[in-house]
């Protein structure tokens, strides 16, 4: 794939660095031109076109080949300068796909309503991974750190839903995932099929990573 | 008519005086303090120290029931963005982006953005300058 990439900072270093190896061609602009220079030395001899100058500026997306690109990648710091790129690429020149990066977690909605196809901000995924992992950062981190891929979740069953008043044995419950217990009040349940869980009980589900990502982000767990 | 302004540079700050003296209510955002000094004393608009691009700011500024919003920073995309937000998101009737950079201008008007380039106003002034003095020749 034909990718260009707007902002040679950290992301975008780190992003070209990954993509390079996977046999795309990469097309960076970066404004800074000592940082244009860095990239081209650390980077260079591989398939990565380096182009010094305003990835918002439309004779320069020209000339770094806006015109062979299938993806834009837009990761400056600047949110405004972010969607400039993805629109001109887009709008004006016909660009296919565009990603951008917010740093404002509020700006997702307002880049998704002005036409950018994927916005990604890295401030809203860790606030994420904080709430969802933090009181089982330690053995999390042990099974890690063994390369295991299998982490343990908690979620608390919301009022209304779909887990309120059902019993394990009737949860249809992906294959790979354990509830290994329910805490209600100041109890520990070891659960079995005839637990019924009730709004407020705090499961603690062991799974596959894939497992656990798909049945937690139904919003049926409330 | 509800006025939002944003930026508080030489050109945002003439519009603000201008505006409120002919009766508007006027709110300008700059994201610097300082530049609210060019309002003068007898200024009576409302100001807000923000990042206009920052949606809670342009609420703040009553973006919901705003009749027109001007975006003059010195940033482009600044303008672009804010401009889009106000047209796009909050279906403001009037909405003009100040853009400098004249091909840029060109690819935004092509994206139903009303736009002014005082590059392109200052050549077209010089132009038909030019031309009216060749012509009393």
């Amino acid at each position: 794939m034909r990718i260009m990439i707007i902002g040679g900072g950290n992301v975008g270093y780190y992003l070209t660095k990954s993509l390079s190896v996977e046999n795309h061609r990469i097309m960076i602009v970066e404004e800074n031109r000592s940082r244009c220079e860095q990239i081209t030395s650390d980077l260079g001899p591989r398939h990565i076109e380096v182009t010094c100058g305003d990835g918002t500026d439309i004779e320069c997306l020209r000339e770094a080949g806006i015109f062979d690109t299938d993806v834009l990648v837009a990761v400056t710091g600047h949110d405004q300068n972010n969607l400039v790129a993805c629109q001109l690429a887009k709008d004006y020149f016909g660009v296919k796909q565009t990603i951008s990066r917010v740093k404002n977690p509020k700006n997702i909605r307002v880049f998704e309503k002005l036409g950018v196809d994927s916005v990604i901000s890295s401030t809203e995924r860790i606030a994420g991974i904080i709430n969802q992992e933090l009181d089982w950062a330690d053995v999390n981190k042990l099974l890690k750190d063994r390369s295991c891929d299998v982490r343990l979740r908690e979620f608390t069953v919301g009022q209304g839903s779909a887990f309120e008043h059902k019993c394990l044995k009737d949860l249809s419950l992906p294959k790979g995932l354990i509830i290994i217990a329910v805490l209600r009040a100041d109890q520990a349940i070891i659960p079995g099929g005839t637990t019924c869980l009730e709004a407020g009980d705090m499961v603690v589900v062991w799974g596959g990573e894939a497992e656990l990502a798909a049945a937690l982000s139904q919003p049926a767990n409330g | 008519m509800y006025i939002i302004i944003a930026g508080c540079g030489k050109v945002g700050a003439a519009l603000v005086n201008r505006l409120s003296e002919e009766g508007n209510d006027v709110v300008v955002i700059d994201r610097d303090i300082n530049n609210f000094s060019r309002l003068g004393s007898g200024s009576n608009c409302m100001t807000i120290t923000g990042i206009p691009i920052d949606e809670d700011v342009l609420k703040q500024a009553g973006i919901e029931k705003a009749d027109a919003l001007a975006a003059v920073t010195n940033d482009d995309n600044t303008n672009i963005m804010v401009a889009q937000i106000a047209q796009q998101l909050y279906q403001i009737p009037l909405v003009i982006a100040q853009v400098d950079d004249s091909e840029k201008q060109r690819a935004m008007t092509a994206m139903k953005l009303r736009t002014v380039c005082s590059a392109t106003l200052t050549v077209e002034s010089f132009f038909t300058a030019l031309k009216k003095g060749e012509a009393g020749k």
